[in-house]
C-alpha cells in the first residue's frame, strides 16, 4: 500500500520520536546536552496563563465554525441543486471564489475592510448609520467572532463543493420514485437526500470539529496574534506560540503530544459515530 | 619588496598559531552561503543587500557568495534544521535576541579566537563602540553588528499644525507627549499617540524600561528584573495614556495603517520603516521625526532592533571568506549602501558628514537626524539566557499587553508574569 | 423531461435568489478589493474609495521584476499537479481497499490514517527535513511532492463515496469475471467522477497554497513557489501591498480556471447519472 508507506515514513516515524523528545529539554543540536526533565514540559504548557482561555476559545471556534462548514453550505448546496443548471453553476462558482485567494491575502483585505479608522465597513456604519466605529480585531468580545467569520468565509465554498458532490451522487431514481409517491420537496430532502448523504455530513462535521482550531490559524496569525489579551487564541495557536514558534524541541514535542491526544479522543468518538451511521446501504 | 612582506606575513601568520584564520588564497575558489533576511523580501532590502554582495564579489573574484533569503522569524529554526541535517550556512544575519542561544546553545566561535587582535582592532577603527557592544556577550564578540534601527517618534506634522502645535518642537518627554496628544484629539478627529511596543520582540519595551532607569535582566544575566518599580513604571506610563483615552486600542498593523492615512498624530516605531513611511506619506501628509521621548529628566536610553552577522562554518577558509564579507559589509562603503539603499543606521559615525560617503545623502534627508543622534546613547538589546529564552520574552510581552489594555493593576500583572518567567531561567 | 420539472425549477423563489445573491456578493466583494488594490496608485492603496481614481499597472510591473513569477508559477503548477495526481491515486486505492475488503487490523489501520490529521506539521517538519537532506532531494521537486503523496483527508472523503456505492454493482462485475483491479477502473471510477473531481479541486488548491514546507526545502528563489513569492512583499521595512495584491491576483487565476473546468465534470456526471 503506497499510501501506508508514505504516511508511515513521513508522519508516524517522526511522531514516535516526538513522544520521546517531549520529556527532554534540548535544542535538537547533536553536540548540545540533552537533559531529561520528565513531564516538566507538559506541566509548563498546561499551566500557561492563557491556557484556560485558549481551551474555552477552542470550544467557541468549534461551535462557531460549524454553521460555515456544515449548515450554510448544506443549505446552499440543496437550494442551488433545484435551480436551473446555469444559475446553479454561477452561484456555486461565486460562492467558491474565496477559496482561490491565499489566506494571507484574504486576511489583509478583510483587515482593510474592517479597519477602525478607514475601513469601508466602519465608514459605512459611521456615515450611514451614525454609529461609533467598531474595533473588529481589538474588542475582546468581538475579535473572536471576526476571526471565525473570516475563516468561515473562506470555508463555505469548500464545504458547498463537497456537499454538492455528495448530492450529485444520490440515486436519481429514488427521488423520482418518491415524487411519484406524492412526496413534496421537503419530504424528499429529509427522507431521502439527507439520510443518503449523512456519512458526508458527519464527515464534514468531524473534520470541522477537529480542524477548526487549525483552520483559523492563518487568520489569527496575521490579524491578531492571539490577542487582544488572549481573546482570539486557541489551543493550537497557543501551543504553536510557545512550542513550535521556538526551537526548544521539548516544548514543541510536548505541545504536539497534547494536541494529538486531545483531538485524538475527539476523533475516536467521531469515527465511532460515523461507522455507526454508515450502514444504511447494506 | 611588497612580495617579501606578503610572504613574511603569510609565514608569520601560519607560524604563530593555527588559531587565527589563514588569509584568502587567490588561487583557490571559495563558495560561501549567506543566510540573509533582507534577501527574503522583494523590496529595498533585497536590492541593497544584493548590491552589497555583488560589490564584495567584484572586489574578491575568487569568493562566491550564495545569498539565501530566510525571513527573520524563520532564521533560527531554519539554521537549527540545517545544523541537524549537516548543511548549516557559513554566515548568517541574525536578530540580536538570539545572541545567547547562538553563543551558548549553538556554541559558535567568538571573533577573538578567529581573527588576530591587530586585524580586529584595525577593523574596529572608526566603529561606534556602542554598536560593537551589541554583538558581545560575557566579554566575547560573537556577532558583528550589522543592520539596525532605533525607536523614533514619527509625527504627522499636518495634524500638529491643525491643533496649533509646532511640529518643529516635538514633545521630548512622555508628559509632553500626553499633553500634545490631548490637544490634538481635542482639535481634530485623529488619534493622539500609539507606541508600537507589543509583539514578539521586546526591544522597544527594553528601550522604555532602560529609559526609566530600569532593566529587564540583571547585569550578571542571572535574574529577570522586569518586576522592579522602574519597569512597572514604564508600563504604567503606557497604561496612563490608554486610560486618558489617548492611546487607541489598535493592532500593530492597524496602527501603521491609521498613521499612514492621517488618522494618527504620533507613532513610536522603529526607524527601519523610514523609507516606507516617506514614500507612503507622500501626498497624504508631511512626515516628521523626533527622538524617543524621556521619562521626566531621566536619560533616554534607546535600544536597537536589527541584526548582527555571525560566522557559523568551521572550515577555516570559509571562515576567512565569511569574515572578509563581514568586514566589507560593515566598512565605510558597506554602510553607505546599507543606509542609503535600505534605510538602516550607519555604525561608522565618521562617514555621516563625509561627502565621499553619506554627507550629501544626510543633508538631503534631514529626517534621519534624530535617529543618528540616538546612536550616541544607544544601549544593547539584551538577549534572555538559556534554552527557554523565547518563552520568557513571550510571557513578558503578553503581560505588557495585558497590563496596558486590561483592567487589572499594572503591578499585579507584571509580578505574576515575572514569577512565571523566572521559573524558566536556567539554573 | 417530466411534467413537474418546471415547477421544481421555479420553487426556490425570490427569497432563495436574494439570499444567494447576498452570499455571492459577500464572497466576491473582498476579491474585488484585492483586484482593485492591485491597480490603484501607490498613495491611494489604503483609501476606502470603492473605485480606483486611476488605473495603473506599476504594481504588476514591479511584482514581475522583483520576483521570478514565471518560474514560480511553473514550479507551483508542477508541484500541485503531482501532489493532486498521486494523492488521488493513493487515496482511491486505499479507500477501495478499506471499503471493499475487511482484513485483520483493517480498522486499526483506518484509525491510524484518520489520526494523521491531528499530527501538527511542526512535529514532522525537522525529521523529514533531515531525511530529505540525506536523500539529497532538497531544492528539487521531489522534496516538495514526495512527503505528501497520501493524505488522510482524501482517503476518508473517498471512503465515504466508495462505501456509498451500491455493493451489488461491484458484485455484479465480480460475477462477470472482472478482477478487482478492472472493477475499480471500469465500474467504480467512472461512477465516482463527481467526488473525484471535487477532491482534485480541493487537493490542487491546498497544494497551490502551500507555504511552510516549500519555504523549508527550497533555497533557490528560482525554484520556489508562488506563496513564498507573495510573502516576500511583506518586509520588515514596510509591506508592499500593491505588488502583493498584483501577485495574488495572478496566482489566483489558475485555480479559478481549474475550478471551472473540473466543476463541469461534477455537473456532467450528475447529468449522466440523473434521469432527466
Amino acid at each position: 500500500m503506497p499510501a501506508l508507506i508514505t504516511i508511515g515514513v513521513w508522519i508516524y516515524k517522526p511522531l514516535v520520536q516526538t513522544f520521546q523528545l517531549a520529556t527532554y529539554e534540548w535544542n535538537l543540536l547533536p553536540f548540545s546536552p540533552k537533559v531529561f526533565v520528565g513531564l516538566t514540559n507538559f506541566e509548563r504548557l498546561l499551566t500557561l496563563p492563557d491556557m484556560q482561555q485558549a481551551a474555552w476559545n477552542t470550544v467557541l471556534y468549534i461551535v462557531g465554525t460549524l454553521p460555515f462548514s456544515v449548515f450554510l453550505p448544506l443549505a446552499i448546496a440543496l437550494v442551488t441543486e433545484d435551480l436551473h443548471p446555469r444559475w446553479r453553476a454561477t452561484y456555486r462558482a461565486l460562492i467558491f471564489i474565496p477559496m482561490i485567494v491565499p489566506p494571507v491575502v484574504a486576511s489583509v483585505v478583510w483587515r482593510w475592510l474592517l479597519h477602525p479608522t478607514n475601513g469601508v465597513v466602519n465608514l459605512t456604519l459611521q456615515n450611514g448609520f451614525g454609529l461609533d466605529p467598531i474595533s473588529f480585531f481589538r474588542d475582546t468580545n468581538i475579535a473572536i467572532g471576526s476571526i471565525i467569520f473570516i475563516s468561515g468565509w473562506k470555508l463555505i465554498g469548500f464545504a458547498t463543493l463537497i456537499f454538492a458532490a455528495a448530492i450529485a451522487n444520490v440515486d436519481r431514481t429514488l427521488l423520482e420514485a418518491a415524487q411519484l409517491d406524492g412526496a413534496n420537496r421537503w419530504q424528499s430532502i429529509t427522507r431521502i437526500t439527507l439520510p443518503l448523504i449523512s456519512p458526508t455530513l458527519l464527515f464534514m462535521a468531524l473534520l470541522s470539529v477537529l480542524l477548526s482550531a487549525q483552520w483559523s490559524f492563518a487568520y489569527i496569525n496575521v490579524l491578531t496574534q492571539g490577542g487582544p489579551r488572549g481573546a482570539t487564541t486557541n489551543l493550537y495557536y497557543l501551543l504553536w506560540q510557545y512550542g513550535f514558534g521556538t526551537f526548544a524541541v521539548g516544548w514543541s514535542s510536548a505541545a504536539g503530544v497534547i494536541l494529538f491526544v486531545a483531538f485524538g479522543l475527539l476523533a475516536w468518538v467521531g469515527l465511532a459515530l460515523i461507522r455507526r451511521y454508515s450502514f444504511y446501504d447494506a | 619588496m611588497r612580495v617579501l612582506t606578503l610572504l613574511a606575513t603569510l609565514f608569520l601568520s601560519t607560524a604563530i598559531a593555527q588559531s587565527y584564520l589563514p588569509p584568502l588564497d587567490p588561487n583557490e575558489d571559495i563558495t560561501i552561503t549567506f543566510y540573509n533576511y533582507n534577501l527574503a523580501s522583494a523590496g529595498l532590502g533585497a536590492q541593497g543587500t544584493q548590491r552589497l554582495i555583488d560589490e564584495f564579489m567584484e572586489a574578491n573574484p575568487n569568493v562566491t557568495v550564495e545569498g539565501v533569503g530566510v525571513s527573520s522569524d524563520q532564521m533560527i529554526s531554519r539554521i537549527q534544521a540545517d545544523v541537524v541535517a549537516g548543511r548549516a550556512p557559513d554566515v548568517a544575519q541574525i536578530v540580536f535576541d538570539d545572541l545567547d542561544f547562538l553563543a551558548n546553545g549553538l556554541g559558535i566561535t567568538p571573533l577573538e579566537e578567529l581573527v588576530a587582535p591587530e586585524e580586529l582592532a584595525a577593523h574596529y577603527e572608526g566603529f561606534n563602540p556602542r554598536g560593537l557592544e551589541l554583538g558581545r556577550l560575557d566579554g566575547s564578540t560573537y556577532g558583528l553588528a550589522y543592520t539596525f534601527s532605533t525607536p523614533v517618534l514619527w509625527i504627522n506634522e499636518d495634524l500638529f499644525r491643525a491643533a496649533g502645535l509646532d511640529p518643529d518642537a516635538p514633545p521630548t518627554t512622555w508628559a509632553a507627549v500626553q499633553a500634545a496628544a490631548q490637544t490634538i484629539q481635542d482639535a481634530t478627529d485623529a488619534y493622539g499617540v500609539y507606541v508600537s511596543v507589543f509583539g514578539q520582540f521586546d526591544w522597544m519595551f527594553q528601550s522604555l524600561v532602560l529609559s526609566n532607569s530600569g532593566r529587564v535582566l540583571s547585569e550578571d544575566r542571572s535574574e529577570l528584573t522586569f518586576d522592579t518599580p522602574e519597569a512597572i513604571g514604564a508600563v504604567q506610563m503606557l497604561r496612563d495614556l490608554r486610560d486618558a483615552g489617548l492611546k487607541p486600542d489598535l493592532g500593530f498593523n492597524e496602527a501603521l495603517e491609521a498613521f499612514l492615512t492621517g488618522n494618527l498624530a504620533m507613532y513610536v516605531q522603529t526607524s527601519a520603516v523610514q523609507s516606507y513611511l516617506l514614500s507612503a506619506s507622500q501626498g497624504v501628509f508631511e512626515l516628521g521625526a523626533a527622538k524617543l521621548p524621556a521619562f521626566g529628566d531621566k536619560p533616554v536610553q534607546p535600544t536597537n532592533s536589527g541584526s548582527a552577522l555571525f560566522i557559523l562554518t568551521d572550515d577555516p577558509m570559509k571562515q576567512r571568506a565569511a569574515w572578509e564579507l563581514m568586514k566589507f559589509a560593515t566598512s565605510e562603503r558597506g554602510y553607505t549602501i546599507i543606509t542609503t539603499e535600505i534605510g538602516y543606521l550607519p555604525l561608522r559615525p565618521a562617514i555621516v558628514r563625509d561627502p565621499a560617503y553619506l554627507g550629501d545623502w544626510v543633508a538631503a534627508n534631514p529626517i534621519v537626524e534624530p535617529n543618528l543622534a540616538q546612536l550616541e546613547n544607544l544601549s544593547p538589546w539584551v538577549p534572555f539566557p538559556g534554552p527557554n529564552y523565547k518563552q520568557m520574552a513571550l510571557l513578558m510581552m503578553a503581560a505588557v499587553e495585558e497590563a496596558v489594555f486590561g483592567d487589572a493593576p499594572v503591578a499585579d500583572v507584571m509580578l505574576d508574569a515575572h514569577e512565571r518567567a523566572s521559573a524558566l531561567m536556567p539554573r | 423531461m417530466t411534467a413537474d420539472t418546471p415547477r421544481r425549477r421555479t420553487r426556490p423563489n425570490v427569497v432563495g435568489h436574494a439570499s444567494l445573491l447576498a452570499l455571492s456578493l459577500l464572497s466576491v466583494f473582498p476579491i474585488y478589493w484585492m483586484i482593485a488594490t492591485s491597480v490603484r496608485p501607490t498613495n491611494e492603496l489604503l483609501t476606502s474609495s470603492l473605485v480606483p481614481s486611476a488605473l495603473t499597472w506599476e504594481h504588476y510591473r514591479y511584482m514581475w521584476d522583483a520576483i521570478p513569477m514565471d518560474s514560480m508559477l511553473v514550479t507551483t503548477f508542477l508541484m500541485s499537479v503531482a501532489i493532486t495526481v498521486t494523492q488521488l491515486l493513493t487515496s482511491l486505492l486505499a479507500a477501495y481497499a478499506f471499503a471493499r475488503w475487511s482484513f485483520p487490523g483493517g480498522r486499526i489501520l483506518f484509525g491510524l490514517f484518520a489520526l494523521t490529521w491531528l499530527v501538527p506539521f511542526q512535529v514532522t517538519m525537522i525529521p523529514n527535513y533531515v531525511l530529505l537532506s540525506n536523500l539529497r532531494w532538497l531544492d528539487t521537486l521531489w522534496a516538495l511532492v514526495v512527503p505528501q503523496t497520501a493524505s488522510a483527508f482524501a482517503i476518508l472523503l473517498l471512503y465515504q463515496s466508495v462505501n456509498a456505492f451500491p455493493r451489488d454493482l461491484l458484485d455484479a462485475a465480480r460475477i462477470d469475471g472482472a478482477n478487482s483491479w478492472s472493477t475499480l477502473w471500469r465500474v467504480l471510477v467512472p461512477n465516482l467522477r463527481a467526488p473525484l473531481a471535487t477532491l482534485a479541486i480541493l487537493l490542487f488548491i491546498s497544494s497551490w497554497n502551500e507555504y511552510f514546507w516549500p519555504l523549508l526545502v527550497t533555497r533557490d528563489i528560482e525554484r520556489s513557489v508562488v506563496q513564498i513569492g507573495l510573502q516576500m512583499f511583506l518586509t520588515s521595512e514596510g509591506n508592499l501591498w500593491g505588488p502583493m495584491m498584483a501577485g495574488a491576483t495572478v496566482a489566483s487565476l489558475p485555480i479559478l480556471v481549474l475550478y471551472i473546468v473540473l466543476q463541469r465534470q461534477v455537473v456532467e456526471s450528475f447529468m449522466k447519472s440523473g434521469l432527466r
